[in-house]
């Protein structure tokens, strides 16, 4: 999977290395601002208050 | 083939689960103190330009802010509601439901509770273990000192315990009504499993002098 993405990313592997880590962090962005905070309150980690559910 | 593409799937896996880590317990509290910070300053801006006049309560903004000097956390901002949306912005936020809190400017007998993150989201409540019977709880308003001694401390109770925020929490071992304050949170740490719950009682209210000279349970 990953060899697949290095072999079809054009430029030498300077150029590839470097889309690599814009990939890379694209990827935390985008987990970071969206598939965290909407699956963080799915899980049972946080939950602080007494109730009567 | 096939293998190799699984086990690639599983480091991926991995990494993602640590990332999730490093969400839960840093970066959430990078933005909720952010947060927190901003609204405590909007706050504070409002009291010293006095707005809305005397008496008037700004419930959206923040009520006061929580001073307990054994959590070694500075001040927490205390706002409306215990909805994940209110404490994820790194406040304490009182109980609106299903017991709603007596705050303690009413002067009314009751109890002030309180509930925050015990991780993540500012973990404003990570150290509610470190508070012993007799520590102090301050909660400063605009124009009071509101000083609470901590007498009792359930250290792991059923989160569905809703007693614990009655206005006379008997399980606290009071018999007579009184101003009580509960601070809730999760317990153990880094799960939801219980309920920690702390009780104080109000011991002397102070004014809230033009330096805002803290009372000296802060000093």
């Amino acid at each position: 999977m990953y060899g697949f993405i290095w072999r079809h990313l054009p430029g030498n592997a300077w150029v590839k290395a470097l889309i690599s880590l814009v990939l890379v962090l694209a990827v935390v962005y985008v987990l970071f601002q969206y598939v965290f905070p909407w699956a963080e309150p799915l899980l049972p980690f946080n939950d602080v208050t007494v109730n009567n559910q | 083939m096939a293998v190799s593409i699984l086990g690639e799937l599983l480091i991926t896996a991995g990494l993602v689960l640590g990332l999730f880590v490093v969400y839960s317990l840093w970066w959430t509290n990078v933005v909720a103190d952010r947060k927190a910070d901003k609204q405590g300053d909007k706050v504070r801006d409002n009291w010293a330009q006095d707005k809305g006049g005397p008496g008037a309560l700004d419930t959206k903004d923040g009520i006061g802010f929580l001073h307990v000097p054994s959590m070694k956390n500075g001040e927490v901002l205390v706002e409306k509601g215990t909805s994940t949306k209110v404490l994820n912005d790194g406040v304490a936020g009182y109980y609106i439901d299903p017991v709603k809190a007596t705050l303690p400017m009413t002067d009314k007998t009751g109890n002030f509770t309180l509930a925050a993150h015990r991780d993540g989201h500012g973990a404003k409540f990570h150290n509610i273990d470190k508070i012993k019977k007799g520590d102090p709880v301050v909660f400063e308003t605009k124009d009071d000192w509101y000083v609470y001694k901590v007498f009792s401390i359930l250290p792991e109770t059923s989160k569905y315990n809703v007693k614990v925020l009655q206005s006379l929490p008997k399980q606290s071992g009071k018999t007579k009504p009184g101003h009580f304050i509960t601070l809730t949170t999760c317990t153990p740490v880094y799960t939801s499993e219980y309920r920690y719950i702390v009780w104080g009682e109000l011991e002397r209210v102070q004014k809230v002098d033009s330096a805002r000279t803290p009372p000296k349970e802060l000093g």
